[in-house]
């Protein structure tokens, strides 16, 4: 990091906190402190629910995953539209009418008590465990270009968090991702026009991407069914549908954000803005790496990204003919790669199938390298299954950005963990004392007492996220990592919801027993069966109502009938 | 702890009605799709 990099990091963090808080003044009630006392315009929560959604793993983890994988991961983002439109036109209103502060406020209207805690109790566990993860992203990036332990990092990131949380609510949180938005984009375009800028001057930017094409980086959309197979257009297309439906649908830390909005129909606009918006701007992410592939098909990287694990095994002797083929398939690859361009700008088609297979065949060896590698680094104490994907795009960057640049991508890393953490923090926060607190312990007391709790319980939930940060690195990709933990619950949370949207009949007990077989079953899948995450929403939900059609059908009727409760007024 | 206001629910700014706008976006990913797919024949 050099000078010019701290003065723009400083300043970009500086101005968006105070931004944010600046924008926050007045935030000393309970409906303004948790939903903006209902004022937010939609471009405003538009922003906030994608800067929240396109946090520091998008960053770090969604480029590394195209330099390994290609662009695929693209697909699990096919269902948003379809999970917007469904949102927009049934749980919005819902959710507006009803005049909640949060999702599951409105099951007890629908249901009964014991559904809301359920739902309430599920939400906490997978979005505490989130949480964990959103404030772990940042800490790699410290790591690397301070060397500072992420531990140390990761503590002082969540102060950071805590404290800005705390003290500016949803409005601050809100405000400051407008802010980022604009930060993002500006980082985005710079790391992609650097990357093409960086290539050798032989090789233009439509034969970059012919090069990603090549060595199976662009493969955007892939039509092969198969379970085990995370990104395919299937799963992508039903899957993330489910996904996002949830996400949406029944994720406090998403729902807190368009129940901000001043009218039915801003809450709608922002939440179609990302329906249209989110898609491309994955795809442009995703392009990034695979453009930051072809980079590294001229400048050899290292082995492995994780530069402290590098250094461990470096000075092992079993290390060195690992180095060695890796070296030459680098060389190899450089070579078949020249003369694929090279067949491929003569027009001769034979040369350049031959030249192409050459190419990957090369690949194929620097990817039995880098796994030989990592074997090593599990052999000798290293933490397993290690994977370096989130490490590749910050290697890039702090190795080949020109100054300032540095400082803007970092400034973008840190300022979107931190409103993203800030929004999970603030929503659990929100559920603890609306759907717990209030419901269970102290009813009926002032608004200001409830405003204390409220702060008190951010302050909690801070520390609870922070203590379980690092637990995500231990499962590989941080993005894929994030959609895994809350695809572990939010079937369950989704199932729940269309049993109160689209069957009447269902009684709380049935919705609630449903909830609790859907949950065994994901978890069940979760360790003894190999499919994919995305699928885990699709047999959650199905688990779930199917479970409680057959109570309310088949049992007898007076063994399950929950009189319908009122929420305390 | 006051309850919440209720908030209105106003049509569109644009297409009339929520309906159209909604097939509208859902035409979007249809061509999104579409196009993504030849995007990676071409580069395949």
């Amino acid at each position: 990091m050099r000078a010019l990099d701290w003065i723009v990091l400083v300043t970009s963090l500086v101005s968006i906190v105070l931004y944010g808080l600046y924008r926050a003044r007045g935030s000393n009630t309970v409906d303004r402190y948790l939903l903006a006392g209902r004022t937010m315009p939609w471009y405003a929560m538009a922003l906030s629910i994608m800067a929240t959604q396109a946090s520091a793993v998008t960053f770090i983890s969604t480029t590394g995953q195209s330099y390994v994988d290609g662009m695929r991961f693209v697909q699990a983002y096919f269902g948003l539209p379809i999970a917007m439109v469904v949102i927009c036109a049934t749980v919005v209103p819902a959710f507006a009418r009803a005049r909640v502060y949060t999702a599951y406020e409105y099951l007890e209207q629908r249901f009964d008590t014991k559904t809301r805690a359920l739902a309430s109790v599920i939400f906490l566990c997978q979005r505490g465990l989130s949480a964990g993860i959103t404030i772990y992203a940042p800490a790699i990036v410290l790591s690397i270009i301070l060397g500072w332990p992420e531990r140390a990092t990761t503590m002082l990131v969540g102060a950071t968090v805590v404290t800005y949380t705390v003290i500016g609510g949803i409005k601050a949180v809100t405000w400051s991702d407008v802010q980022q938005m604009g930060i993002i984009c500006l980082g985005l375009v710079a790391a992609l026009v650097t990357v093409v800028v960086l290539l050798p001057s032989s090789v233009s930017f439509g034969d970059a991407v012919f090069l990603a094409g090549a060595a199976g980086r662009l493969n955007a959309v892939t039509t092969n069914f198969d379970w085990n197979d995370r990104f395919n257009i299937w799963s992508g297309l039903i899957g993330s549908t489910f996904l996002f439906l949830s996400y949406f649908g029944c994720d406090q830390s998403q729902v807190q954000r368009y129940l901000t909005g001043r009218s039915i129909s801003e809450s709608r606009l922002s939440l179609l803005f990302n329906a249209v918006a989110k898609i491309p701007m994955q795809f442009f992410i995703l392009f990034i790496g695979a453009m930051v592939f072809v980079f590294h098909v001229f400048v050899q990287p290292p082995v492995l990204f994780q530069h402290a694990e590098l250094a461990r095994i470096e000075r092992m002797e079993a290390f060195q003919p690992v180095a060695q083929q890796y070296s030459r398939a680098f060389d190899d690859r450089q070579k078949a790669a020249l003369a694929l361009v090279e067949a491929h700008r003569a027009g001769d088609r034979a040369a350049a199938a031959r030249r192409a297979g050459e190419y990957r065949m090369a690949q194929e060896g620097i990817d039995q390298a880098r796994t030989r590698a990592a074997e090593l680094v599990e052999q000798t104490g290293g933490e397993k299954g290690f994977s370096d994907t989130n490490y590749i795009f910050l290697s890039f960057v702090t190795r080949y950005l020109p100054a300032g640049l540095v400082g803007l991508v970092i400034a973008v890393v840190l300022a979107a963990t931190m409103s993203a953490s800030s929004g999970e923090i603030n929503s659990l926060a929100t559920v603890s004392v609306i759907d717990l607190y209030k419901r269970y312990f102290r009813r009926g007391a002032s608004d200001r007492h409830y405003l204390l709790a409220s702060r008190w319980a951010t302050l909690f939930w801070g520390a609870y996220a922070v203590a379980f940060a690092g637990w995500g690195k231990k499962l590989g990709s941080l993005i894929v990592a994030v959609n895994v933990v809350g695809s572990l619950f939010y079937g369950s949370l989704l199932g729940c919801f269309v049993l109160a949207f689209g069957f009447r009949r269902v009684r709380g007990t049935a919705a609630f027993l449903g909830m609790l077989a859907g949950e065994a079953v994901v978890f069940w899948i979760f360790f003894f069966r190999n499919i994919s995450y995305l699928w885990y929403n699709v047999i959650g939900c199905v688990v779930v109502v199917g479970t409680a059609l057959a109570i309310t059908y088949l049992a007898p009727r007076a063994t399950f009938a929950t009189p319908r409760t009122q929420p305390p007024g | 702890m006051p309850g919440l206001p209720q908030v209105p629910d106003d049509p569109p700014p644009f297409l009339g009605t929520w309906r159209r706008i909604y097939v509208a976006v859902l035409i979007y990913l249809c061509v999104l799709i579409v196009v993504f797919y030849l995007f990676t024949r071409a580069y395949r």
